[in-house]
């Protein structure tokens, strides 16, 4: 009875989703809520003083800062981000979010991240490679990019045909102390959060061979491309001015982020600079040269 | 005047008639017993007359009040609000076990009734409810809680707890039926002094002497219907097949 | 994070978990009575509507449920949620679900007083409020109390679920603070705190039902 009920729910749902206008906080009262999973360092976490921060909060502060909305830093469970999203409750999902597979179901801002999807063993295991899982216990977050890959339809499925068991967690904390205890063989993650974690863990490796590589954006719901072109804009500034990079490099992601290349910006900020300095140098050759052709004029 | 009159009652459970056509009524300061075998319908009829239960026809006066009757419709009319709570007044009952509210001490048992349904003083309240424990011999019990009484102890207070309303007239459904034989006497004792007292009682007993004693009337029923009614005496020592054979039941055991 | 950030955190968390916890027996102590009357009820429609209901709150998870209080609205009407309904529909998930165990606790207390109370009760004059208010309520307390302390307690622990909600409660803070400094320092806290509000909270109960023992 309530399974009916719970369909009939999701059937109005979807219907609703289809006729609802664009629902934007920010527009309204100024207010830019932010969803994020407050167990997703270093995107979105606790910090030392019990403040959410992270790459991706203090980016979504830096859009809010450009246009003076106010920032709302909302945890939500990750297995109820669509509801959220669609409800309304939140106006983006912005927490390490792979893009990857679920081009249709959200309308995306600008990837800003290249994000693989990689596994983690323990040193002393001796597993080398991918095929070095076969028969293995295998850990992966429940409702993650990493999941989704090596599930029935993913990119990896064949791969996790060889697993002996695809264990879900519902979160990597659990899944290190079951590696550590030995219960598990393997866990597979975004890099990004692997090496956080193995930067304050000693014995583990990550595997060269990758499940994939794919890409972070913002979610947002879907048609609400009018909120999506703000903050995309608001990023090419940041990207411009820099503050993009900044937060990369206070974050390790440096080697990561993407958006430069998306944008067609190629060059950055940095790489603007240099261009610059070249050409002065290019300016100050040619200084010299005149000078030389001057002074051999005189000295003729 | 009479005090109680139930004529032409009729009451079955589920289609079995428990009582048929019985009628009775009770004249002030009479005391009426009802005897019979176990099942004969004694304690129904003293059910009906409390409206524990509904009848299933006739009529129930008290103080020639319509209290009960059953209309053109077959269906049982109750009194509601003010009225059914006059009518109440008019009447108290003594369970066979006691029934006390064993949350309540037995001061509290005997006076929430006056104070709450009857919202009296609540000096005189008090000062009628421990001159009812005296009489019951209870006076030092009265901070004690119902489970630390004895049986008949328990008794005695349910007896105070149906006097501190100031009935018309009370009725005992049976009041030692549940004790154990040595506790009987002190139970009967007080009932005896309400009779000194002249107060409307009927009685549903299986003390054949007690209530031989006692009573200004007797009623023998058996299988719902009365089958003798007049002085103790007459009742007794009537020279009919059916109550010799009870009364003979119960000499033997 | 210092262990007394960490603390402080987890205390503010704790904090907010309690508020859950009053507010759910605030409003399903008094709530669960009505559904017990409902589902006593004379009326076979009353009776009938109350029982799938109860047979519903107490047959679906409350994870569940809060999601449909919460997203429901949204989803049925098209109402505009978020703000502060958040904290109502946990408040409102909560209450009506444990109101529904509350019933039943209520009901089996209900239904095992003698007869004869009610008759007592009656005979002496009492309307049928004072009967239930003044001599049949006061025992069934007594007579539930065991069955109440044990919702309680898992009243307790259920706080934990309203992080379906997204409600930043104590144990949602101690698994952030878990997943941000990789350690389990968090939820060794957390179970202390859980711990020790349940030990008060079995106190409590305790001491109510020593007092009530001076009958039985």
């Amino acid at each position: 009875m309530t399974k009916r009920w719970l369909c009939t729910l999701m059937s109005v749902a979807m219907i609703a989703s289809l006729g609802a206008g664009t629902v934007c906080s920010a527009e309204e009262d100024n207010t830019f809520i932010v969803g994020f999973d407050a167990e997703y360092p270093p995107y979105g976490y606790m910090d030392d003083n019990g403040e959410y921060t992270g790459f991706d909060l203090e980016l979504a502060q830096a859009v809010c800062d450009l246009y003076g909305w106010e920032l709302e830093k909302r945890p939500i469970d990750w297995d109820s981000k669509d509801m959220e999203l669609n409800s309304g409750a939140i106006d983006c999902i912005w927490n390490g979010f792979t893009m990857n597979g679920r081009e249709e179901e959200y309308t995306w801002s600008v990837p800003y991240v290249d994000n693989s999807q990689v596994i983690v063993v323990s040193e002393a295991s001796g597993i080398a490679d991918l095929e070095g899982l076969s028969g293995k216990i295998v850990g992966v977050q429940a409702a993650s990019a990493a999941l989704e890959l090596l599930s029935e339809g993913g990119d990896q499925a064949d791969l996790a045909a060889t697993f002996g068991t695809l264990q879900q967690f519902p979160e990597y904390n659990s899944a290190f102390v079951e590696l550590q205890a030995g219960s598990i063989d393997a866990i597979a993650m975004d890099v990004g959060v692997a090496n956080y974690q193995l930067k304050e863990k000693e014995g583990y490796t990550i595997l060269d061979e990758t499940l994939n590589s794919e890409q972070y954006a913002i979610g947002f719901k879907q048609g609400n491309e009018e909120l999506r072109d703000l903050v995309n804009d608001a990023l090419a500034t940041l990207l411009e001015d820099g503050t993009f990079d900044e937060l990369a490099e206070k974050y390790e992601l440096t080697d990561m982020v993407c958006m430069a290349e998306e944008l067609g910006v190629d060059t950055g900020a940095a790489e603007e600079a240099e261009t610059e300095a070249a050409e002065a140098d290019t300016e100050a050759e040619e200084a010299e040269t005149e000078a030389a052709e001057a002074e051999t004029e005189a000295a003729e | 005047m009479n005090l109680l009159e139930m004529n032409h009652i009729n009451k079955e459970f589920d289609g079995l008639e428990v009582i048929k056509d019985i009628s009775v009524s009770v004249k002030e300061g009479e005391i009426l017993s009802i005897i019979g075998p176990s099942g004969s319908g004694k304690s129904t009829l003293l059910r009906c007359a409390t409206m524990l239960e509904k009848i299933n026809a006739g009529e129930i006066l008290y103080m020639g009040e319509k209290a009960a009757y059953v209309g053109a419709d077959g269906k049982p009319v109750y009194p509601k609000g003010q009225d059914a709570k006059r009518i109440r007044s008019y009447f108290g009952l003594v369970f066979q076990n006691f029934n006390l509210f064993p949350h309540y001490s037995v001061l509290k048992n005997i006076v929430d009734a006056p104070l709450k349904v009857q919202k009296r003083p609540k000096q005189e309240v008090y000062q009628e409810a421990r001159a009812l424990l005296q009489k019951m011999g209870l006076a030092d019990k009265e901070k004690a809680y119902p489970c630390q009484l004895s049986g008949g102890q328990c008794q005695r207070v349910a007896i105070a707890r149906a006097l501190a309303l100031n009935p018309k007239i009370l009725f005992f459904d049976e009041p030692t039926s549940a004790l154990d034989p040595e506790l009987t006497g002190e139970v009967l004792r007080v009932i005896r002094s309400l009779a000194d007292l002249k107060i409307t009682m009927v009685i549903v007993t299986h003390e054949m002497a007690f209530a031989r004693e006692i009573s200004d009337r007797v009623i023998f029923m058996d299988k719902g219907v009365v089958v003798l009614e007049g002085k103790p005496e007459e009742v007794f020592d009537a020279d009919h097949t059916r109550i010799k054979e009870f009364l003979g039941r119960y000499q033997r055991i | 994070m210092s262990f007394s950030v960490m603390l402080e955190q987890l205390c503010s968390g704790m904090l907010r978990s309690m508020e859950i916890f009053f507010l759910t027996l605030l409003f399903s102590l008094p709530l669960g009575l009505l559904i017990a009357f409902g589902r006593m009820s004379k009326n076979i429609i009353i009776r009938t509507i109350v029982k799938v209901y109860i047979s519903v709150m107490r047959g679906t998870p409350l994870m569940l449920q809060l999601l449909v209080v919460y997203f429901g609205p949204y989803y049925l009407f098209g109402m505009s949620i978020g703000g502060s309904y958040r904290f109502t529909a946990i408040i409102l998930g909560f209450s009506l679900n444990y109101a529904a165990y509350f019933a039943e606790i209520y009901r089996s207390g209900i239904e095992s007083m003698p007869v004869g109370q009610y008759e007592a009760a009656q005979v002496l004059g009492y309307g049928k409020g004072q009967r239930f208010v003044r001599i049949i309520f006061p025992q069934v307390v007594k007579r539930i109390l065991p069955s109440v302390t044990n919702e309680v307690i898992t009243l307790v622990k259920d706080t934990s679920l309203s992080f379906s909600l997204a409600y930043a409660e104590m144990f949602t803070i101690a698994k952030q603070i878990a997943a941000a400094q990789t350690n389990f320092m968090p939820f060794v806290v957390a179970a202390v705190f859980y711990y020790v509000f349940n030990l008060v909270v079995a106190v409590v109960m305790e001491t109510i039902e020593k007092k009530l023992s001076y009958y039985h």
